[in-house]
């Protein structure tokens, strides 16, 4: 998924990215479907989770997850596999990755 | 579990061959990357790090220091270079993808704490990249 955010660093200075999110589910193939997830519900919650939060928005005015904390690619990383661990089945989620350019990935695991 | 990959690019030629051996050994182990005159590659490198996140910070390594220790001690001693000659690490070690992982590895893996390095990926083309993680020493 792509979305696109601003924020202000520790200097007050205004940034942002294009961002992009890679999100890896794990488990059991349902023996019916084929499948570990349905993508297009996975589609669905990362739209839900994480665009509806933070695209076109700015993660230090628009959201409240970075008063207290800086708005760093890892800061950020941790947070959304918090929100969409939340939100999948137990203990399906397996890794993000978050680009907030191409030179740089933050990945977050369990 | 917070891992930070940050890419950085570089420019440099090299030959693939061993001066004991002889041209036409070269050629049957290396194949065209044996041409003495060398060649070049645009590469990329990955370098992979792992810590805890800083609450006041909320980063695994101050800011900057990564890419200080890489451009300094990597990207400034490879880019424009011809390995062979002009790195001492390549005297003895031929600079293949996998020697040059192992270069870098060597060559940052001190210089990251409190982080941990955990991966050094080295792009030499669209079609060839090599991962490192440590653990074996450069010949």
């Amino acid at each position: 998924m792509d979305f696109s955010a601003s924020y202000r660093d520790a200097s007050g200075a205004t940034s942002g990215h294009n961002y992009e999110l890679e999100v890896t589910v794990s488990g059991q193939v349902d023996p019916k479907t084929g499948m570990v997830i349905d993508l297009k519900e996975l589609k669905e919650l990362m739209e839900r989770e994480v665009e509806a939060r933070f695209d076109h928005r700015s993660l230090s005015d628009d959201t409240p997850y970075f008063r207290d904390r800086p708005p760093t690619p890892e800061t950020f990383a941790a947070l959304i596999f918090s929100l969409l661990d939340a939100a999948l089945p137990k203990g399906s989620l397996y890794r993000i990755r978050l680009s907030p350019t191409s030179q740089l990935s933050v990945e977050v695991t369990r | 579990m917070i891992r930070v990959i940050q890419r950085y690019d570089f420019s440099a030629a090299h030959v693939l061959a061993r001066a004991e051996w002889s041209a036409a050994r070269n050629k049957a182990v290396y194949g065209k990357c044996a041409n003495p005159a060398g060649h070049g590659h645009n590469y990329s490198v990955e370098i992979a790090i792992e810590g805890e996140l800083d609450p006041k910070t909320g980063r695994i390594l101050p800011e900057g220091k990564l890419d200080d220790v890489v451009r300094t001690k990597v990207v400034r001693t490879l880019d424009g270079r011809f390995l062979n000659r002009d790195v001492p690490a390549f005297a003895a070690a031929v600079p293949t993808a996998e020697n040059i992982a192992r270069h870098i590895w060597d060559t940052v893996v001190r210089d990251v704490s409190p982080a941990r390095l955990v991966g050094v990926r080295l792009i030499e083309t669209r079609n060839n990249s090599v991962e490192y993680a440590g653990g074996e020493e450069l010949p």
